[in-house]
């Protein structure tokens, strides 16, 4: 009954600015931009924390949805449709390699991996300027010419729900379980009989194409990509929204997101300490509430209930 | 050109070689991988830049021994409590980027502007076999070389480093014999930061420092070392010599944005061939 309402809630949370669409402008827009980082958050909820698979190159796949679909979009516009869907099966594909890649090594070390090629792939962009327009980067109309920007920007809402409600779903089947129990015993796992090694393809796979197919919507939704917009702190932001959040907890990257995208934009009237503010407000998070915020909110609910 | 190729290297290979020893004697000793390495360097750097036009030693003395106390006390205060509360890598890299992003802030916040360059004198020219040097590049390459030995000395001669030594080692029996771990892993990351400072001062005089540099310094720092085998001090040095190669010969034939490129590039490769590194780490991950 509790797990059912908790469904209702998040779902009637992540439908709940669908309101901005009726008034459109600055709260519409940087509300796309939560839902679009809260795609990739969830990447990140299902790999890392629910899967417990090292990888930080979540702006690597990102990004190859992005530029998979603008540059041969810029070409070939009336093909958008495939060039996205094209770019999400390549980001599944470079996340596969990079988990058999790094198969011999263990977790540190692919996260390092993943964490270089990360640092890597802005400057293999800058490096290929003459296509990709480097650091100037790229525009198109993508999507928002056909759709207009209100049907875009609902179309990012239900992308989002889409991908939420699948991560939940995978959680709950056998596939889910058994990726659950690699994540805290691995030889417990294969003791049972578990073959991992193709649990954890299949997790690399799905995380890659939904980061891919989420980077593809982001670079429609924007207009615009440029080696700025993947740089490796893309992917520490990403990792920090389970993490702010709380990755115990389904809606945990709900709460991430707000916070990762949101907190910047509060602190513009202060930009010039935006950074210090920043930096602290993380440390304080993860110092005082280990668990993240959404259990802790949880936790003062709770508290708050039991009082008369 | 090879002559010329070589030099080059190994002086880029040197100043690379300190914010990588800090690297490594941070993690080697209290096993936590410092991100916020570089950008706290490049703070000092920022500081001895600042402090410069009043007299160069004190300014460098400044910026060195602020970045010790930084180091000191972040270790103390913060990452020390919450390794010994259970925290992982994954942990303290969140911890540290935020660090990072602070001291990041910090720079832009305080100082009048965001890009220097740090004068420092250039001591003439050496002529070495039809090839000349800045000396003061030499002095740089040297600095790397003897903050190695003197630091190698230390851990197998003196108190101190027998020490350090225990409590990498072992953790427990070094506190079961009395020796103050805490302190030990505090002074362990003040060294590391001073010595990422002294990378960002000569890094600043070569070339120039910015709000950016810091996390370049300490990202490439920490991939020398990883490369190298992290942890390991002699590992690290060598990765930073045949790194500063690869970017000093690639410099001959591609743009510097291939240059970048390949260099990630070799060492992603070298940690999926070897992924303990060159030399093989001395701590377990």
């Amino acid at each position: 009954m509790r797990d059912r309402f908790e469904r209702v809630l998040i779902l009637l949370i992540l439908l709940a600015p669908l309101l901005f669409s009726l008034r459109g402008g600055y709260l519409q827009q940087v509300s796309g931009y939560v839902y679009l980082f809260l795609v990739q958050g969830y990447v990140a909820w299902f790999l890392f924390f629910k899967s417990g698979q090292p990888f930080f190159g979540y702006s690597v796949t990102m990004a190859i949805g992005a530029y998979g679909t603008i540059v041969p979009a810029l070409m070939a516009e009336r093909y958008l449709p495939l060039f996205m869907l094209a770019s999400a099966v390549a980001a599944s594909a470079v996340g596969v390699i990079i988990f058999l890649a790094t198969s011999r090594a263990r977790g540190f070390y692919v996260s390092m991996a993943s964490f270089l090629l990360a640092i890597l792939f802005p400057k293999l962009i800058e490096a290929l300027q003459d296509t990709t327009g480097g650091r100037s980067g790229l525009y198109f109309s993508g999507l928002s010419g056909p759709l207009g920007l209100r049907n875009l920007y609902l179309l990012v809402i239900l992308f989002t729900v889409a991908v939420v409600a699948f991560f939940f779903w995978i959680m709950n089947t056998r596939t889910g379980r058994i990726l659950t129990l690699i994540s805290e015993n691995e030889r417990l796992a294969q003791a049972v009989g578990i073959d991992t090694f193709w649990y954890k393809i299949a997790a690399y796979a799905i995380a890659g194409f939904i980061s891919g197919l989420g980077g593809a919507l982001y670079v429609n939704y924007t207009g615009f990509v440029s080696s700025v917009d993947i740089e490796v702190f893309s992917t520490v932001y990403i990792f920090f929204i389970p993490l702010i959040g709380g990755s115990r907890v389904r809606y945990g990257p709900i709460l991430g997101a707000l916070f990762v995208i949101l907190v910047p934009e509060l602190l513009v009237p202060v930009e010039r300490y935006m950074r210090i503010f920043f930096g602290l407000i993380f440390i304080l998070v993860i110092v005082l509430l280990p668990e993240g915020l959404a259990p802790s909110i949880q936790k003062l609910l709770a508290r708050a209930r039991r009082k008369p | 050109m090879l002559l010329n190729g070589t030099i080059t290297g190994l002086i880029m290979g040197g100043i690379l070689s300190l914010p990588v020893l800090g690297v490594a004697v941070i993690y080697g000793i209290t096993g936590i991988p410092n991100f916020a390495i570089g950008v706290i360097g490049v703070f000092g750097g920022f500081i001895t830049w600042y402090l410069f036009p009043y007299n160069m030693g004190l300014a460098i003395l400044t910026g060195v021994a602020a970045c010790f106390v930084v180091g000191y006390v972040t270790q103390r205060v913060l990452l020390t409590p919450i390794s010994e509360m259970g925290g992982d890598s994954t942990l303290f890299f969140i911890i540290t980027v935020s660090l990072g992003f602070v001291f990041e802030g910090i720079i832009r916040a305080v100082f009048p502007r965001p890009n220097i360059s740090i004068a420092l004198p250039r001591l003439g020219t050496v002529r070495f076999a039809g090839y000349s040097v800045e000396a003061f590049k030499l002095v740089a390459l040297g600095f790397a070389i003897l903050t190695l030995v003197l630091i190698r000395i230390s851990e197998e001669y003196t108190e101190g480093g027998k020490s350090w030594q225990a409590t990498s080692q072992n953790l427990k029996l070094a506190k079961l014999v009395g020796i103050g771990t805490t302190r030990v892993f505090s002074i362990a990351s003040g060294i590391g930061c001073a010595l990422a400072c002294v990378g960002a001062i000569f890094w600043g005089s070569l070339y120039n420092l910015d709000l950016s540099s810091g996390w370049d310094l300490g990202f490439m720092g920490f991939i020398v070392a990883v490369v190298g085998g992290i942890g390991n001090i002699w590992g690290g040095m060598i990765s930073a010599l045949v790194i500063g190669m690869v970017m000093s010969f690639s410099g001959y034939f591609l743009s510097g944005m291939w240059q970048s490129v390949i260099l990630y590039a070799i060492v992603i490769l070298v940690l999926i061939v070897a992924p303990k590194g060159i030399l093989g780490s001395e701590r377990s991950l």
